[in-house]
């Protein structure tokens, strides 16, 4: 039987080949996305391994929230440590060296006088020198003094500056002129990282201003392990200081990267699985129709004496040499991504690990999951074509589709059922009472939960009713080709309905797609239109002055820069901080006085929050007092990161915002009390001076603000384009990584097509010798091909649009206050269904169109 | 009912030879709606070679309906095949209604298919997606050109299907699927119906419906029909009868009755 299975794909290799070229694609997304993970962590490992070199590690025991730190360290941060404690580190016994860390962010101008930028990596600068361990110069010599600067070598070639080259850096707010004097190199690939070397002195003048840094890195001299070490430099230091080990911190270090990949990666392998399960679609209806297409050949072997058993494992055999060989070569094809993909990242200027590994552990998986998407998909038909008694498979030319009453019902169910959970969600997560519905059991059900098993209810109760509404909405959706193109449109509309469980299973891969594609859209409009009607609405500043790449601190000097101008009326400056709130970590937003009333119109809940800064209270957001229980009038324990201050505030005002991210808002003075006196400042909003105009406004803003280089002035129109286009950054990865499911959804077409095309042989022979011209036949296949398409993409788009509907409910807290349906963007999707379809009928239209008449007429 | 027309063909039952050159002028008497000279068809190459059609000649008479028969592999399906343009001959010449069939390209041959020609297959002759009048309309529908009512009319009562055009050919018997087939083969008004083994697959009163109804449509309608055929009774139905034996015509016989036939076969074998 097996012989029998094998020669049946040999045999029909076309038809497997789709198959096959489906679960290839799904396979390489998993592998792919497995060896990716696998040559991001190789590549951080190096980067840790080569920069983390210190044998001990010393710096403050109180972690910090994170929200506010600019990623320049692995791990979790911690509270600083002064400087000096250098000097009594350095006088432990075993102790070669102690040197503060001090590295931050600092603007470097190219050859072209702008500022080098990278796609998402920041630009730091670094002390270097000879005695810096992690460090080799590679030509030129090392700098000294503010004045020059070494370049890291591929900072050096994005910047297109050399040894002798003189430029400008912005180092502490403040441009200054500098010469390069050398090119140096790190061990590690820089990942992207623009590298500044600076001079120790200078470095620690820069970023450690107020005499503290993250960390201090202590060398061992002679025979010392890093634990007896670390216990020794432990004795020294004082309260709110530890030590650690070099091991231990690259060890956080490495778990804080595993962390960030894991998210990537499980990220990445939800598109996965949608495009292996868009792919089983495709197995299950090419399995479904070559047994149809083989009942005699079945038939014959039961008659022959094979019991069904052994007809369905011939089929499973079959699945398993689909899954095998689409597996292998999508093992294959997903290493070559990886690779392109290493090669594009690095013509970006992102360095990554040469190493593109591809472990034992993923090609098994990838293959057994190859092989088990392809097994499972076939059963279902399997199992029906082993069944089949041999009579009623010799005398019927093709054996009936079956009913569709039982899908219908429980289709219906399913929507109907995910569309409630859905408008639940929906309620419950808008909501601003605690009982929205008075159940309790009801009310303290997760939303998103709800629209997550909501969500997935309606796309499968969908995909489940598809068959049994395939009929009549294909009908509605012919109309115009029916009614244009005579009569290849009523034919091929017959062909599309005629069967409609395949139909909608082709479809149904494309719907799955659609449906993401299409919500995803939804999501990223509505996303737009929230921020775009927050900053209407609560904006009251004319300008905001803030740095270009979107996440950065804006260079210190800024805020005196600006609010010196003769035309500024108001500049106030929203800077971060970070601090303990009853014990725990917290971010904290720090205005001056009039903040609520001059920049932001913040919607207010309880309380008057200009007036409450300026009594020294706290204001806080509406999701932290829900959260946390507070209420106006209660009082809060503030404790510095060292916890060596702490202050008892009020709560003063509740307001509901999305401008503000953090807990709570503290005006200058209070947070002068209990936190670091230098923090970042992120933006800093303008008015104009009583008879100013906002055009003069902006020239003086944007004269003042040139000289460091990554700092622009927008209006609130700019305001929110600029958060627009950061959705419109994230949507236009979510559409490459759904259009490979799109991808396997036109194969699927394809498949399904040329298989209907062998099915259909004879009556194909019969149009033709009553004249059907080949061109006229090629069309009729491309009108079914295009109605499939549209068909599927139409349920998808609704069931996509429906299902993004009950995400503003959902997601009110995080920003999304208004749905909006991209119109538009909904036409292109069915366009490019249509395109879709096109492309799909191509190879179908030629084969058929060869077909020779004669044989097809007399075909068995 | 009109009298069958008399043949004009020679006096029968008679044989005539083939393989001479010849017998009649390059250009067919008046009255032929089809005609082939030297028709010759072979298969295969060298060694394998064979000769489905060994060099015929052959007239069909405008307004009768001729039936071909002889043994499997005689060559009766090859000769109509050709004749329709379903299959090129290897050489020879084949003319329908004074245009030249075996010269013509890919896409005048599907012109002259659905303008000039209709056909009856033994079985699957309809589009299974189409209701019975939509697969009777399916040639004009495809040469875009608009049903003539009347005629359309005409056809439909003649096979008898008048209550049964809205259903789809799932809901039809065997005989009701190819008296459709029958009536699309007639609706262009073609010069010549070629009908594959029309009652292959049919029952003895199946097949009296439909071949009562071929007879008719070229007694009250016309037409002229080629059927290939190897059951006697279908024969017998036939203006004229055509004998095929390893790719010649062996024997032609006029108005046959079915002993006729019966005896020209039984001759047949026993050369």
């Amino acid at each position: 039987m097996l012989r029998v299975a094998l020669r049946g794909v040999r045999a029909h290799l076309v038809r497997f080949v789709l198959s096959t070229l489906a679960v290839m694609l799904g396979v390489a997304f998993v592998v792919g996305t497995f060896t990716f993970r696998a040559m991001l962590s190789s590549t951080f490992d190096e980067i840790i391994a080569t920069t983390l070199v210190a044998d001990v590690y010393v710096r403050g025991a109180e972690e910090i929230d994170d929200s506010t730190t600019a990623g320049s360290t692995f791990g979790t941060p911690h509270s600083p440590v002064p400087v000096s404690l250098a000097d009594t580190v350095a006088g432990v016994d075993g102790v070669a060296r102690a040197v503060p860390d001090a590295s931050g962010p600092i603007v470097l101008v190219a050859a072209d006088g702008t500022a080098v930028t990278t796609s998402g990596p920041p630009s730091i600068g670094i002390a270097v020198g000879p005695d810096e361990p992690t460090v080799t110069l590679a030509s030129g010599a090392w700098p000294v003094g503010p004045a020059e600067i070494a370049l890291e070598e591929s900072a050096a070639s994005a910047a297109d500056l050399t040894t002798g080259d003189t430029t400008t850096v912005v180092l502490a707010g403040a441009p200054q002129p500098v010469t390069v004097t050398g090119v140096f190199a790190i061990e590690a690939a820089a990942a992207g990282t623009i590298l500044v070397g600076l001079d120790p002195a200078t470095a620690l003048a820069t970023y450690a201003p107020d005499g503290t840094v993250p960390t201090i890195s202590v060398y061992a001299a002679g025979d010392v392990s890093e634990e007896v070490l670390a216990e020794r430099v432990a004795e020294v230091l004082p309260a709110g200081a530890e030590s650690l080990t070099g091991e231990a911190v690259r060890e956080e270090a490495r778990q804080g990267v595993e962390q960030i990949l894991g998210f990537i990666e499980t990220f990445l392998l939800v598109f996965a699985a949608i495009a292996l399960f868009v792919g089983a679609f495709i197995i299950a209806n090419t399995f479904a129709m070559s047994v149809r297409e083989r009942q005699r050949e079945f038939a014959l072997l039961r008659a022959l004496g094979a019991s069904p058993a052994q007809v369905f494992a011939s089929i499973l055999a079959q699945a398993v040499a689909v899954g095998v060989l689409g597996a292998a070569t999508g093992v294959v094809l997903g290493r070559v991504l990886v690779s392109g993909l290493r090669a594009v990242f690095g013509s970006t200027g992102m360095e990554l690990s040469g190493r593109v590994p591809l472990s034992a552990t993923s090609v098994v998986v990838a293959i057994s999951l190859g092989v088990l998407v392809s097994v499972v998909a076939a059963a279902v038909p399997g199992r029906r074509a082993a069944l089949t008694p041999p009579v009623q498979a010799m005398h019927d030319d093709v054996a009936p589709d079956r009913g569709t009453g039982t899908r219908a019902v429980l289709g219906l169910v399913l929507t109907v059922l995910g569309a409630g959970l859905l408008v639940l969600a929906s309620r419950l997560g808008s909501s601003a009472s605690a009982d929205p519905t008075g159940w309790a059991l009801v009310d303290d059900l997760n939303p998103r939960v709800l629209l997550a098993v909501g969500a997935s209810a309606a796309l499968v109760g969908v995909l489940v009713l598809s068959p049994a509404i395939a009929g009549a909405v294909i009908t509605v959706l012919a109309v115009p080709a029916v009614a244009a193109i005579r009569p290849l449109g009523r034919l091929a509309r017959g062909n599309v309905t005629r069967s409609p469980r395949r139909t909608s299973n082709t479809a149904g891969a494309l719907l799955i797609g659609m449906a993401l594609v299409s919500a995803t859209g939804v999501i990223a409009a509505s996303t737009q239109a929230s921020v775009r009607s927050i900053v209407d609405e609560q904006m009251r500043a004319d300008y905001v002055v803030q740095g270009a790449a979107a996440t950065g601190a804006l260079p210190p000097g800024v805020t005196d820069a600006v609010t010196g101008l003769p035309a500024v009326g108001q500049a106030l400056p929203l800077r971060l901080g970070t601090l303990d709130v009853d014990g725990e970590p917290s971010g904290a937003t720090v205005v001056p006085p009039g903040f609520f009333t001059e920049a932001l119109d913040a919607p207010v809940v309880e309380g008057d929050p200009d007036q409450a800064l300026a009594d020294g209270e706290a204001v806080v957001r509406r999701t932290a007092a829900r959260d946390k229980g507070w209420a106006v009038g209660d009082s809060l324990t503030l404790t510095s990161d060292d916890g060596t201050r702490t202050q008892d505030v009020q709560v003063g005002a509740i307001i509901d915002t999305q401008v503000i991210s953090s807990d709570l808002v503290l005006a200058d003075a209070t947070y002068a009390d209990v936190g670091a006196t230098e923090i970042p400042t992120y933006a800093v909003y303008v008015t104009a001076a009583p008879g100013t105009s906002t055009t003069e406004l902006r020239a003086a803003l944007t004269e003042a603000v040139k000289p460091f280089l990554v700092v622009s002035v927008l209006d609130r129109e700019e305001l929110a384009n600029a958060a627009a286009a950061q959705v419109d950054q994230v949507l236009v990865i979510l559409y490459a990584l759904l259009g490979l499911s799109i991808v396997i959804a036109l194969l699927g077409i394809v498949n399904t097509l040329a298989l209907s095309i062998i099915e259909r042989t004879r009556e194909i022979g019969l149009l033709r010798a009553v004249g059907l011209g080949r061109l006229q036949l090629a069309g009729i296949i491309t009108i079914e091909s295009v109605l499939t398409a549209v068909y599927g993409t139409v349920l998808g788009v609704l069931t996509g649009i429906a299902i993004a509907a009950a995400l503003p409910g959902v997601l009110a807290e995080q920003g999304l206050t208004s749905l909006a349906i991209p119109w538009g963007q909904v036409l292109a999707v069915l366009g490019l269904a249509v395109v879709i379809g096109l492309v799909a009928s191509v190879w179908p239209g030629i084969r058929a169109s060869r077909l020779p008449v004669l044989e097809a007429v007399t075909v068995d | 009912m009109e009298p069958a027309p008399s043949s004009p063909g020679p006096p029968a039952p008679t044989r005539s030879g083939t393989g001479a050159a010849p017998a009649l002028p390059p250009d067919a008497p008046d009255g032929t709606a089809a005609w082939a000279r030297d028709l010759v068809k072979t298969y295969g190459q060298g060694e394998t070679v064979v000769r489905a059609l060994d060099g015929v000649d052959v007239d069909f008479r405008a307004a009768e309906l001729t039936a071909i028969m002889g043994p499997s592999g005689s060559g009766k399906s090859t000769l109509m095949h050709c004749m329709a343009g379903l299959d090129s001959p290897t050489s020879g010449r084949v003319v329908i209604d004074g245009t030249e069939v075996s010269r013509l390209s890919q896409r005048r041959l599907t012109a002259l298919r659905r303008t000039r020609i209709g056909f009856v297959f033994q079985s699957y002759n309809l589009v299974p997606t189409l209701t019975a009048a939509e697969n009777i309309t399916l040639p004009l529908d495809i040469a875009r050109v608009p049903v003539d009512r009347a005629w359309f009319d005409e056809v439909v009562g003649a096979v008898g299907l008048g209550d049964r055009l809205h259903h789809r050919p799932s809901e039809l018997s065997g005989g009701q699927q190819q008296r459709v087939a029958c009536a699309r083969a007639l609706v262009s008004r073609p010069s010549v119906v070629f009908a594959d083994e029309p009652t292959g697959n049919l029952d003895s009163r199946s097949s009296a419906e439909v071949l009562g109804f071929l007879r008719r449509s070229v007694d009250e309608l016309g037409q002229t029909v080629v059927m290939v055929t190897h059951d006697p009774r279908a024969a017998s139905y036939a203006h004229r009868v055509l004998f095929l034996t390893d790719g010649r015509i062996t024997a032609d016989l006029a108005a046959p009755t079915r002993r006729d036939i019966l005896d020209t076969l039984g001759q047949a074998e026993e050369d």
